[in-house]
């Protein structure tokens, strides 16, 4: 049986899987059109993408616009399919990366970290502006119910937006983390508690305004079974990261794939991110060191608005940017709880069909 | 009900903490224990009590309960 759709108003992807944006440079343009190209939504990181272009220490809102434009440009040369962006929302230059995302016809804004109550009013200025109605649909990424109505009100009432959708991220989720470090094991706190909560907080918004608000479900999602299991649940779709990792199309380095293929359960650990939450990683000798102490490094550009770069033990950028291009020992890997399952790199295409399989065997038991 | 009592009321409604705990120099964050979700349904509690809006920039400003109180007062002025 054919996976179903996935509908975010009038934009629709032909599978249920969205791709996780993931930063620094590890989702671009070839693992979001390859995402994209198989049906499903591929998602560029916005997160510090300018970092390696010549100008990011002169003009860093100039240099991570450009190479944001660049890489959506780069995706849409390669698939038609449906293309999103990651733009976080502790990022200094979020409003100029959300500009930049419409301007470029992104499909999608997914926006976490932090609660993004401006992105809808952002969105209005730019349609205004170039006086066109710009189709990107605009998705907050969450981890609670109240964030769910929380954004619902807000939106509403400062912009008269509903949002277009939700992620719902849950504790086993690679990266940032919504939770405080003490609830990731609370089973109060996990994506199959979560979820119909989120579900419920949106039925009056959905009652009200007569429009369904899908909700994608994210943190731990590994297999076709598992995705079987959250649509049943009365998810959308699902978002999957480190699965996308472990791809030839995925942008990072060999050596960063590698890290992820190699990784077992007693080498994830939880990280006191700068970014100010917690986040999943992958341990290793920069980490390690960190323990030590703090590290001397020059701050570029003050890219997170709640990172103190006097105080913080490094720069996340520059690691997460160093992993990427191979050099784990002067960076690290975030990875999510189910990271230890990935044995090989596969590609888009295959990892997908594996997807499809095990979702047709899914749905076949439930069945029987 | 002075603007003072109001402040404070919402407060301790929104974040569950006691009178006594709602001292004006008491800090949201460090004192009352709350988070980003409280904060920000705090600020729309306040809004809707008082027919004001406050933008996000002002509403990064209200970290003690001092701030909430001064802005609602020279806001209503």
């Amino acid at each position: 049986m054919p996976f179903p759709s996935l509908s975010i108003g009038d934009l629709t992807a032909k599978l249920p899987i969205v791709q996780g944006g993931m930063g620094v440079g590890i989702s671009l343009h070839r693992l979001a059109a390859a995402v994209a190209a198989e049906g499903g939504i591929g998602v560029i990181a916005g997160a510090m993408i300018g970092m390696r272009e010549h100008d990011i220490a002169k003009d860093p809102q100039t240099a991570n616009a450009r190479a944001l434009a660049a890489e959506i440009v780069k995706a849409r040369a390669l698939t038609d399919g449906v293309l999103g962006v990651n733009i976080m929302v502790v990022l200094t230059d979020f409003s100029n990366l959300v500009r930049t995302s419409i301007a470029n016809r992104a499909d999608v804004i997914f926006s976490g970290a932090g609660l993004p109550m401006e992105l809808p009013k952002i969105f209005r200025t730019m349609c205004e502006e170039k006086k066109e109605d710009f189709k990107t649909k605009l998705v907050p990424i969450i981890s609670s119910a109240r964030a769910a109505s929380i954004l619902c009100k807000k939106w509403l009432l400062k912009a008269d937006y509903l949002p277009d959708a939700f992620v719902l991220e849950g504790p086993k989720a690679g990266g940032h983390l919504g939770f405080k470090p003490e609830d990731l094991n609370d089973p109060e706190y996990s994506l199959d508690t979560v979820l119909p909560q989120v579900l419920d907080s949106l039925k009056p918004f959905e009652d009200k305004y007569g429009r369904a608000i899908p909700v994608i479900a994210a943190g731990g999602v590994y297999t076709g079974g598992d995705i079987h299991k959250y649509l049943t649940m009365g998810a959308a779709g699902v978002q999957m990261g480190t699965r996308f990792v472990a791809t030839e199309e995925c942008d990072a380095d060999i050596r960063f794939k590698q890290a992820i293929v190699n990784a077992k359960e007693e080498d994830l650990t939880i990280i006191k991110s700068p970014v100010g939450m917690p986040g999943r990683a992958i341990r290793g000798r920069f980490l390690e060191a960190l323990e030590e102490g703090k590290k001397n490094f020059k701050c570029v550009f003050h890219c997170v608005s709640t990172c103190d770069p006097e105080t913080s033990p490094y720069c996340i950028a520059q690691a997460l940017l160093n992993a990427m291009k191979g050099n784990l020992d002067r960076g690290f890997a975030f990875i999510g709880a189910n990271g230890p399952r990935v044995d090989c790199i596969t590609t888009v295409k295959e990892l997908i069909h594996s997807l499809q399989v095990e979702y047709d065997a899914a749905v076949q038991a439930a069945r029987a | 009900m002075s603007v003072e009592a109001r402040v404070k009321k919402i407060i301790m409604d929104q974040l569950g903490v006691s009178e006594d705990a709602v001292k004006s120099d008491a800090s949201f964050v460090e004192d009352l224990g709350a988070d980003s979700l409280d904060l920000t349904e705090l600020i729309m509690a306040m809004e809707e009590e008082f027919g004001v809006e406050i933008e996000d920039e002002q509403a990064q400003k209200i970290l003690k309960v001092c701030d909430a109180v001064n802005f609602i007062e020279s806001s209503a002025k």
